[in-house]
């Protein structure tokens, strides 16, 4: 009987670290206030086990954007954060405002379910009104969901907070629409995967027919510290667009992106303009 | 400047004061008060330019045509010294306090101090 149960918790912690296990990312900001602390904004990011969490906050004289990342070792988690942060050091003698720009890492090791508290501005005299963020990390069996959820709620809507789930997409979604005047054509899905050779798309607007090579790729690497650092390029794809033939295309122009249906436009040589939307694949 | 006494008095206190004057003695309050009374006193001014007229020749006949016959103002060290020190002093705590209040360029705390933390609860 004791191998038996040994063997169903080994099975079980196996399974909470295999692909069907999502990553939750909780966070509260609090402020001191007089009375007691107060929750400024609550919010989640899930999404499968390499999920990272890209947090930002602004003040008027502050602004500290970091990555969250999370290895799971055995029982524990190593969380580590890279920051990005740029202070206003004062103004110039002609009276412009000076930045100084700060880059650095920390990690730490914790429990799942530990809550950490993170210092975003720091705990000396200069942090802006002693304000943190609380993280709670949770796993769970999902059954292979693999598309990333966010959920933010902003109490003080003066306050400049913004938390992103920072996911390398595998495949994604791509809704094409030819647009010319107020006509619009009908919506093209197609689910793309990036690398993969192009494909040949026809789109009908008003009787005319527009045929283009489309591929789906991976941004360029970003060039600068903190586009590294913060991993810009990682949930977002290029949607390369050229004219026919397959074999020689000519291109027309790329259209990049995150997938969160947002439709970006890219104009075309025929006067036509084309809408591409990324979202996540379906559920497969 | 009101002296107590006569017409006669008065004028005598004037003229020691003129006395003082041109040997440079008198504050710039007493100059003051001194010419104003000049200018409405016909006697008192007739007294301070025969009082000039004799220091000029003295002056002359000892050699000296150009000597200043009104000396200036004499600044004592000490008080210069005391005014560079108070001065001195004022700046420096102007600047300490413009420092506390703005800092300068890289804040008041360590750099590390203003970096985030991550903390386990």
């Amino acid at each position: 009987m004791v191998p038996s149960s040994f063997s169903s918790i080994l099975l079980a912690l196996s399974t909470l670290q295999g692909p069907g296990t999502r990553l939750t990312y909780r966070i509260r900001v609090i402020e001191p206030g007089v009375v007691a602390p107060r929750v400024v904004a609550t919010g989640s990011v899930s999404g499968p086990l390499d999920s990272d969490m890209r947090l930002t906050l602004r003040t008027d004289t502050a602004e500290v954007e970091a990555l969250f990342q999370v290895t799971p070792v055995g029982d524990t988690v190593t969380l580590a954060g890279e920051f990005f942060m740029r202070r206003r050091v004062g103004r110039s003698r002609r009276g412009l405002p000076l930045w100084e720009e700060d880059n650095y890492r920390r990690i730490v090791r914790l429990t799942w379910n530990d809550t950490t508290r993170i210092y975003p501005f720091g705990v000396g005299k200069a942090a802006p009104r002693g304000l943190w963020v609380e993280l709670l990390l949770e796993r769970e069996f999902s059954g292979g969901a693999g598309r990333p959820a966010e959920s933010f709620e902003l109490s003080d809507s003066t306050r400049d907070f913004r938390m992103e789930a920072v996911v390398r997409p595998r495949r994604a979604r791509v809704i094409l629409n030819l647009v010319r005047a107020d006509t619009v054509s009908a919506p093209r899905p197609m689910d793309l995967v990036p690398e993969e050779p192009p494909r040949t798309v026809q789109l009908v607007l008003l009787g005319r027919r527009t045929t283009l090579v489309v591929s789906l790729t991976r941004p360029e690497p970003p060039l600068s510290d903190r586009d590294r650092s913060l991993a810009l390029d990682a949930d977002v794809v290029c949607l390369r667009v050229a004219a026919p033939p397959a074999d020689a295309p000519q291109s027309l122009g790329t259209i990049c992106g995150r997938l969160n249906n947002v439709a970006r436009q890219l104009a075309l040589p025929t006067g036509d303009t084309l809408a591409a939307t990324f979202s996540w694949p379906g559920w497969r | 400047m009101t002296v107590p006494g006569g017409a006669e008095t008065a004028h005598e206190q004037w003229r020691v004061q003129i006395d003082a004057e041109l040997d440079g003695e008198l504050s710039l309050v007493e100059r003051a008060a001194l010419a104003k009374h000049l200018a409405t006193c016909a006697r008192c001014a007739g007294a301070r330019a025969s009082q000039l007229e004799v220091r000029v020749a003295l002056a002359r006949s000892a050699g000296n045509p150009h000597a200043f016959v009104v000396p200036r103002p004499s600044i004592r060290a000490g008080t210069l010294a005391l005014w560079i020190t108070v001065a001195l002093v004022t700046g420096l705590l102007a600047g300490w306090a413009a420092d506390r209040r703005w800092g300068g360029p890289g804040g008041g705390s360590t750099l590390e101090e203003s970096r985030g933390t991550i903390v386990v609860q």
